[in-house]
């Protein structure tokens, strides 16, 4: 059974990667947009925001080729139709909302009217702008507006999908956390 | 005819080295041609590092003082501003690669010499002055412009909330 109870271990290692990262990323975005801090940090904060982006969006990436690669854990028997078809598509929209906040980011960065370049934390690494969009207000808003909107929807998600984890274990005891983590037991 | 033709010859050839030894001839190998500025709260300063200026220094009564700047060559040393100068609505080199400065008048002044001409980037010519001092012997000068006024990083940032208005331009370049 072992293989099969649990995922890759390279999709846990960056299901809990990712995790940290978007704590980092939904709090560094929500403080650089809304707290007063002097232009310095907050200029700072924008470029660490940008570059952490882009290895979130690599991170993203490489999650979803596993989990194309790998085989997956079934869903437990106990679960109902009805959970099982909640299950998948919530996971759907997880996926894509992952994948769509670098995306949008990228998007942003790449037409708004400062045009500045992205480091990926080094000038050794300079992160390309998505071409044909230079300077281009009206994309930049759209695509600010898409991130935000679906930061938002992320944060929603990600609490429905702990609460998930809560609720399956509580009501039917099922400790759906053993799949996302390493050890063998179970 | 003939010998006046001569002896104007003659004299042009007299006259000629002082003409040329008075005009100076410099460039980027011998003195800096920098700016400064504020971008967030933070100075930021580079330096030109390529251009050419020819000076005819007062007494001379056609005095002038004329350069040209590879906007190109500006750097800063902070890749961000590097690969942000070059851009569209900073430099805009590709269509605007050069910078010029030709002055109007040039005076002498007990502290050194006054200019004003024409600045030109962008493919803006706009009227700017300023004192080029003596010190030892080599002239320098500072003095202000105002990026927005040229249309530089108008459309990024046309209320100065980032990048200052006044950009200080320095001269330090050698008398000789």
């Amino acid at each position: 059974m072992y293989p099969y109870t649990r995922y890759h271990g390279l999709s846990i290692f960056l299901h809990w990667a990712i995790a940290l990262g978007l704590i980092f990323m939904v709090g560094s975005g929500v403080y650089m947009v809304n707290f007063e801090m002097p232009k310095a940090d907050q200029f700072q904060l924008f470029q660490t925001h940008k570059a952490a982006g882009v290895i979130m969006l690599w991170a993203i990436v490489l999650r979803i080729l596993t989990r194309w690669l790998s085989k997956q854990p079934p869903m437990p028997e106990a679960f109902t139709a009805k959970e099982k078809a909640l299950a998948k598509a919530g996971h759907i929209a997880l996926y894509t909302a992952l994948i769509a906040m670098p995306l949008t980011g990228w998007l942003m960065v790449s037409a708004s009217p400062f045009g500045l370049p992205t480091f990926v934390f080094t000038d050794a690494i300079k992160w390309p702008h998505i071409p044909f969009v230079e300077r281009n207000k009206t994309i930049e808003s759209i695509a600010r507006n898409m991130h935000w909107v679906i930061a938002s929807g992320l944060v929603l998600m990600i609490i429905g999908h702990i609460g998930a984890v809560v609720m399956h274990k509580k009501k039917q005891g099922i400790s759906l956390i053993q799949r996302m983590w390493w050890s063998k037991s179970s | 005819m003939k010998y006046i033709n001569k002896t104007a010859v003659v004299i042009a050839l007299l006259v000629a080295p002082f003409i040329t030894l008075s005009q100076i001839k410099v460039s980027n190998a011998d003195g800096t041609v920098g700016f400064s500025g504020k971008h967030a709260g933070m100075t930021f300063s580079g330096e030109f590092l390529k251009w050419n200026a020819q000076l005819l220094l007062p007494p001379a009564s056609n005095a002038y003082v004329n350069a040209e700047f590879d906007l190109r060559s500006a750097e800063t040393g902070d890749s961000t501003y590097d690969d942000t100068l070059p851009e569209g609505d900073w430099f805009d080199v590709d269509n605007h690669p050069q910078g010029t400065f030709v002055s109007e008048e040039v005076t002498q002044t007990s502290e050194g010499y006054q200019v004003s001409g024409k600045l030109s980037l962008r493919g803006k010519a706009l009227p700017v002055s300023f004192l080029l001092q003596e010190d030892g012997g080599r002239l320098t000068s500072q003095f202000k412009i105002d990026r927005l006024s040229y249309g530089i990083g108008f459309e990024s940032d046309p209320d100065a909330d980032w990048v200052s208005k006044y950009i200080e331009l320095t001269l330090d370049i050698p008398k000789q």
